[in-house]
């Protein structure tokens, strides 16, 4: 009688962990942003489990890692990152861990004609804000997730596609919302530029307080450069970044108050981490949306006045 | 496994190595010439940049321990020729250096990302994965972490300098007309100990990041000071310190999902309070018991 109670809950626990681990045989995909986690998550659908090292307002140019990071790389299958030194010197270790382990940056194989470069041979890293850049960087995601699961790759294919299609809609809506502010009035001002791929995208010039870097300084010239180009251009509003502190902005606007001109703060835009999980802009699209009802709100309500 | 372990190991050589350094600064009171270098080896990174239009791991580390030495020799300087006070002279030289690197960001590099954060600081974390490989990248056979080799090599150098030059270097440190008197070459001593320390913390930056070489270069080495009764006794000791910290601190990062480096830092914070009140307590009851004799 015993014995066989034993047997039995024995083989109960093995069919339980059997059970489990079959559950498990999702690809586990660790991303770097959010931004890739969303990318991956939508043309994997669930086959994969996708987990972003960088959380919610985290800025990528300042992210620690913890103990349990180590831990999560260690177990994923396959690693995604941004590439073009989004990730700082962690690109280093993603490139001598791409000898061993399934490691691929999503920028790697965009269309070179198309990205930023600064003095020469630094490109700029912030490509998501090109939604049809974006896409290209889907092509290679999807690319990546067939050649790992082949025989999933028709239905990579049909969750890529659904997927594409609402880019392109989305990519056609921002133009036309761009578009609607008046030509004088688009220029994008914020702290730092993140900004540079919607700008080259979606014809509207974008100026930043600080360089690329997020912890460079600004000079006085281009502060009193921004300020000439507020007052001439008659620009109403700039705009402050979830993951950039807001002062500089802030002195900026007093600074440009001074001389007799309204400026007002246009509202936060997400420029290196999304919003809030769970919140409209706690995904990709919630995001690019986001950002341009900002924008535009912002700079045609200032051209009415 | 074998990832904890390269990570703890990296993490005891650096904890050891900035113990022993750090004694002999804790001494001299010279403690925060660390988080000095930590902040000046950006105009170290700027001008290696603007020189080879490259932000590779070997420029940037050679143009961080050259202004490391430069901070280091500097503060040194002005202390004992400008005749300011220690913790001015290094306040003066790291700000300054800083400040310099700040500007030449501005004008020269300001699309760039270039900031120690970015292309110096390593993440301890991620030690496992940075490997040398010998022979061909993808067959070749690896040889552990790049950091670990770099600190290990570094812990060489500081470990033979202190053996061999330990007996100058403690009558310089606590006797210095002693050995001006005996014919010790002080300057030299002095300027030979900076040279460790700017190697030390370069290279520590460069493995485990530069809040961890701050934390460790100053706190154990504080706590043995608080104890010690001989320098020899203070050197082991802040190496115990230093290697507790690590362990401690690695065992709470695992616990709590946290960062390992901080927690580190904490560990050894949290050693130094608690020898702190071990030694209160005892004075106490020393205090509430005259009679008793005094011992060790």
């Amino acid at each position: 009688m015993k014995i066989t109670t034993i047997l039995k809950t024995v083989s109960m626990t093995l069919t339980l962990l059997f059970t489990s681990v079959n559950a498990q045989a999702q690809l586990n995909i660790v991303t770097t942003t959010g931004m890739i986690a969303d990318l991956a998550t939508n043309i994997g659908g669930d086959q994969v489990k996708v987990t972003p090292l960088m959380g919610t307002g985290v800025d990528p140019h300042l992210y620690k890692a913890t103990q349990g990071d180590l831990r999560k790389l260690l177990r994923a299958d396959l690693i995604f990152y941004n590439g073009l030194h989004l990730e700082g010197k962690m690109q280093d270790i993603f490139e001598k861990m791409a000898r061993k382990k399934a490691v691929f940056a999503i920028s790697s194989e965009l269309p070179q004609n198309r990205i930023i470069q600064h003095h020469g041979q630094h490109p700029d890293p912030h490509i998501w804000f090109d939604v049809d850049l974006w896409m290209h960087a889907g092509d290679y995601v999807l690319k990546v997730l067939s050649k790992t699961l082949p025989e999933q790759s028709a239905l990579f294919q049909t969750n890529a596609k659904r997927y594409f299609a609402q880019l392109r809609t989305l990519d056609n809506w921002v133009k036309q919302q761009i578009e609607s502010i008046p030509e004088q009035q688009r220029i994008l001002i914020t702290a730092h530029d993140a900004f540079g791929y919607f700008g080259q995208a979606y014809g509207i010039k974008v100026m930043g307080l600080q360089g690329i870097s997020t912890a460079s300084e600004f000079g006085l010239q281009d502060i009193k450069q921004l300020k000439e180009v507020i007052v001439a251009n008659r620009i109403g509003a700039v705009f402050v970044e979830s993951s950039v502190s807001p002062r500089f902005i802030e002195s900026l606007v007093k600074g440009v108050e001074a001389e007799g001109h309204q400026l007002t703060i246009g509202g936060e835009l997400f420029s290196d981490a999304m919003g809030l999980p769970g919140t409209p802009e706690g995904d990709y699209f919630g995001m690019v949306r986001h950002n341009v009802e900002t924008i535009t709100r912002a700079l045609k309500g200032a051209s009415n006045q | 496994m074998i990832n904890d372990l390269w990570i703890l190991a990296t993490a005891s050589l650096v904890a050891v190595s900035c113990a022993l350094v750090g004694s002999f600064l804790i001494l001299r009171r010279q403690s925060l010439v660390g988080d000095a270098i930590s902040h000046s080896v950006l105009l170290g990174i700027v001008i290696a940049f603007l020189a080879t239009d490259s932000r590779s791991l070997p420029v940037m580390l050679g143009g961080a321990v050259m202004i490391g030495l430069l901070t280091a020799w500097l503060s040194d300087s002005l202390h004992k020729f400008g005749k300011l006070q220690s913790d001015a002279s290094i306040g003066i030289v790291f700000t300054l250096f800083f400040a310099l690197g700040v500007i030449l960001i501005s004008l020269y590099a300001g699309q760039v990302d270039l900031d120690q954060e970015c292309v110096l600081y390593g993440e301890i974390a991620f030690v496992p994965f940075d490997t040398i490989v010998w022979g061909n990248p993808e067959t070749g056979v690896d040889l552990g972490p790049r950091a670990l080799w770099a600190i290990g090599i570094v812990f060489l150098i500081v470990l033979i300098s202190i053996l061999i030059g330990f007996n100058r270097l403690q009558t310089v440190a606590f006797h210095p007309s002693l050995a001006v008197s005996l014919g010790i070459n002080v300057v030299f001593w002095h300027y030979f100990l900076m040279t460790l320390v700017s190697l030390t913390t370069v290279a520590s930056f460069d493995a485990v990041g530069a809040i961890l070489v701050v934390a460790l270069l100053v706190i154990p080495a504080s706590s043995a000071y608080l104890i010690a009764k001989s320098l020899k006794g203070m050197l082991w000791l802040a190496s115990a310190y230093g290697l507790a910290s690590v362990m401690i601190g690695y065992a709470v990062s695992y616990k709590l999902d946290s960062s390992i480096s901080a927690s580190i830092a904490v560990s050894a914070g949290g050693l130094l309070l608690a020898t702190v009140l071990a030694l209160e307590i005892r004075k106490r009851k020393r205090r509430l018991q005259p009679n008793r004799p005094v011992g060790i």
